[in-house]
């Protein structure tokens, strides 16, 4: 009765179900809407979609819940696609680190429209504009003011203490959501009804680690576990057990436990075999005077 | 027969029953099951019993029931009178199972067969007529599935009474004959006044019999194939014949249980290659990589919308 259905990839659409803050469409200017831009991710280092507000004055991320078999229906029309978009609030900060960190390679302060520019990514000039950047700036950079003009340089310690107080705060954010963070749970539906006080805080200071550094690069992550004093996790190749493989050796192969061998005893009690006829009168021989057949087979170092 | 309770709400099950004749108390009866409408891609299915006392079974063979389908409509609603009539020693119940009732039946996540549901009905019919203080020795049965099977199931749900399974129960007893008609006028009186909770506006109401091979019946399933919804709650989905047609004209829907196979179904699940799970593998920690806040909650960043 199951008839194949062929599974024609999702056509593109040009209405979402989104779910944003208030502030995404509170326009205060009427001439400039939010608008959807294309920006570096600094985890991956490739595109991202993101939502500048209105003005250019807040950053938004966007993330997209997305499973298999959902579609919406939307007033009188089905839309294929089951996607439902969140745009939620996102310091702009996280995107001007990476270009920060390019330029302070060079050791130099720099006035930061110069460090902010990416030819790939054009519209990343714009995060300059949102209200927090300018102002924030000094918790990645060194600061210097040369009459009206500012320049800034990239500064390692003040980076790190930034993302640690960002993961200070994602614990309590975490604690007040009640989000289980032990290693063991995998669910987001399991609840726990007990609360487990051991190396809870290690778990929690370890999930925090984790989300922020869905927001910086790898290389800054492994520095903020340093920064953290959280040792780094053992990765799977090295908790694997060791791949089996069989000794080999020139020794012929034996049973490592023999039972055989104790028992030849039984052997020597055995009743001596029946002799033939023939046998008997051979046996019955005078073989005085005579060599052993065995004695023809030795070598020869007897014969004189 | 009073179909308003059935009409109010068409898209479940529904049970009509006569008053129960006080003769049927206190002698000893006997009681015909009997389904109509079990082919059709349309409608419901009825099931029918019908009751009486063993004393009064040759009175009801002067009614002249007979099988059903050996009548005409106008003969059948004719003999339903008669039976309503004598309602002094004939008892009868009906259990309307709705084509929406069928379709999700059939079609949910553990499948409900047509025959299952079939002994269901049968089995809380015979048990209605028990609750209701009907002393039932003897209970006739036209057969779904094998006979004897039917009949063994039957036994064992209902001790202490005689249970006769038989195909084409309809013309051998009188008593599954009278169920049979009354099943069978429930049914036609359903169809014909059937109301539709969707919004079709003028509805051409000439379907024909409604069973897959009727030519009149599968033009209306053409008309009325919504490429979006399928069709109206009139139609049991579960029928090949308006599977096939909406796999052939309307728009391919997916469910979770559907049956796939194959490689592209596997990477599409994400199924792991299970050579992958033989070699300390660099995709293992690749698939780790978001948080997984992130992936428990099947939350993914965009590159364009």
């Amino acid at each position: 009765m199951a008839a194949k259905k062929k599974r024609t990839p999702n056509t593109h659409n040009d209405s979402w179900v989104v779910i944003a803050a208030d502030s995404v469409v509170e326009t205060q200017k009427q001439d400039c809407d939010a608008d959807f831009v294309k920006l570096r991710n600094p985890a991956t280092d490739e595109a991202s979609l993101y939502m500048l507000g209105a003005g250019d004055a807040q950053l938004y991320e966007v993330k997209a819940f997305e499973e298999d078999f959902h579609s919406w229906f939307v007033g009188q029309t089905v839309q294929r696609d089951g996607k439902l978009l969140f745009i939620t609030q996102m310091d702009p900060l996280y995107l001007i680190l990476p270009y920060m960190i390019k330029c302070g390679q060079e050791e130099k302060f720099q006035p930061v429209n110069q460090v902010v520019k990416d030819d790939e990514f054009p519209e990343s000039s714009r995060l300059l504009s949102c209200t927090r950047s300018l102002t924030s700036l000094h918790h990645i950079a060194e600061e210097k003011e040369v009459g009206s003009l500012k320049f800034h340089r990239y500064s390692p310690e003040r980076t790190m203490n930034w993302l640690q107080k960002k993961v200070e705060r994602t614990i309590v954010a975490l604690k007040k959501k009640n989000i289980c963070v032990g290693e063991g749970v995998k669910s987001t539906t399991y609840i726990r009804v007990k609360s487990e006080s051991d190396n809870q805080e290690e778990d929690y200071l370890r999930y925090a680690h984790g989300l922020i550094s869905e927001y910086i690069s790898g290389e800054l992550s492994k520095a903020l576990l340093k920064h953290l004093r959280l040792p780094e996790l053992k990765s799977a190749k090295e908790t694997e057990p060791p791949s089996k493989k069989r000794k080999l050796s020139d020794k012929p192969v034996e049973a490592g436990e023999d039972y055989t061998k104790f028992n030849s005893g039984d052997f020597a009690r055995k009743p001596p075999k029946k002799m033939t006829a023939a046998q008997k009168t051979l046996a019955k021989v005078d073989k005085s005077g005579m060599k052993p057949m065995s004695s023809f087979f030795s070598p020869k170092t007897k014969a004189e | 027969m009073d179909l308003k309770q059935f009409e109010a709400d068409n898209s479940g099950s529904c049970r009509l029953a006569s008053r129960i004749p006080d003769a049927c108390r206190t002698e000893d009866c006997c009681l015909g099951v009997d389904e109509a409408g079990r082919g059709p891609v349309l409608g419901p299915m009825v099931y029918g019993i019908c009751f009486c006392p063993v004393s009064k079974k040759e009175e009801l063979k002067d009614l002249k029931v007979a099988d059903s389908k050996t009548l005409n409509e106008a003969e059948r609603e004719n003999l339903f009178q008669k039976l309503d009539e004598a309602q002094n020693y004939v008892g009868w119940a009906l259990q309307i199972l709705s084509p929406n009732m069928i379709s999700t039946s059939m079609l949910q996540r553990t499948k409900y067969n047509l025959n299952a549901l079939s002994h269901d009905t049968a089995i809380s019919l015979i048990q209605y007529a028990l609750d209701s203080g009907v002393q039932l020795k003897e209970v006739y049965v036209d057969t779904v599935g094998p006979a004897d099977k039917y009949e063994q199931k039957l036994s064992q749900r209902f001790p202490g009474i005689q249970v006769t399974v038989r195909p084409k129960a309809d013309s051998l007893f009188p008593v599954v004959s009278a169920a049979s008609i009354c099943a069978k006028v429930a049914r036609d009186r359903v169809v014909k006044g059937w109301n539709f909770a969707e919004d079709l506006g003028e509805i051409d109401t000439d379907y024909g019999s409604g069973y897959p091979n009727d030519p009149k019946t599968k033009e209306w399933l053409l008309k009325y194939l919504d490429p979006v919804f399928g069709y109206p709650q009139f139609v049991r989905f579960s029928w090949s014949t308006a599977q096939t047609l909406m796999d052939s004209k309307a728009a391919p829907v997916h469910w979770d249980d559907d049956e796939e196979d194959g490689e592209k179904a596997a990477q599409r699940q994400n199924n792991r290659s299970m050579l992958s799970y033989f070699s300390t593998s660099a995709e293992a920690d690749r698939a780790q990589q978001t948080h997984r806040f992130f992936s428990e909650r099947r939350l993914k960043s965009l590159k364009s919308l």
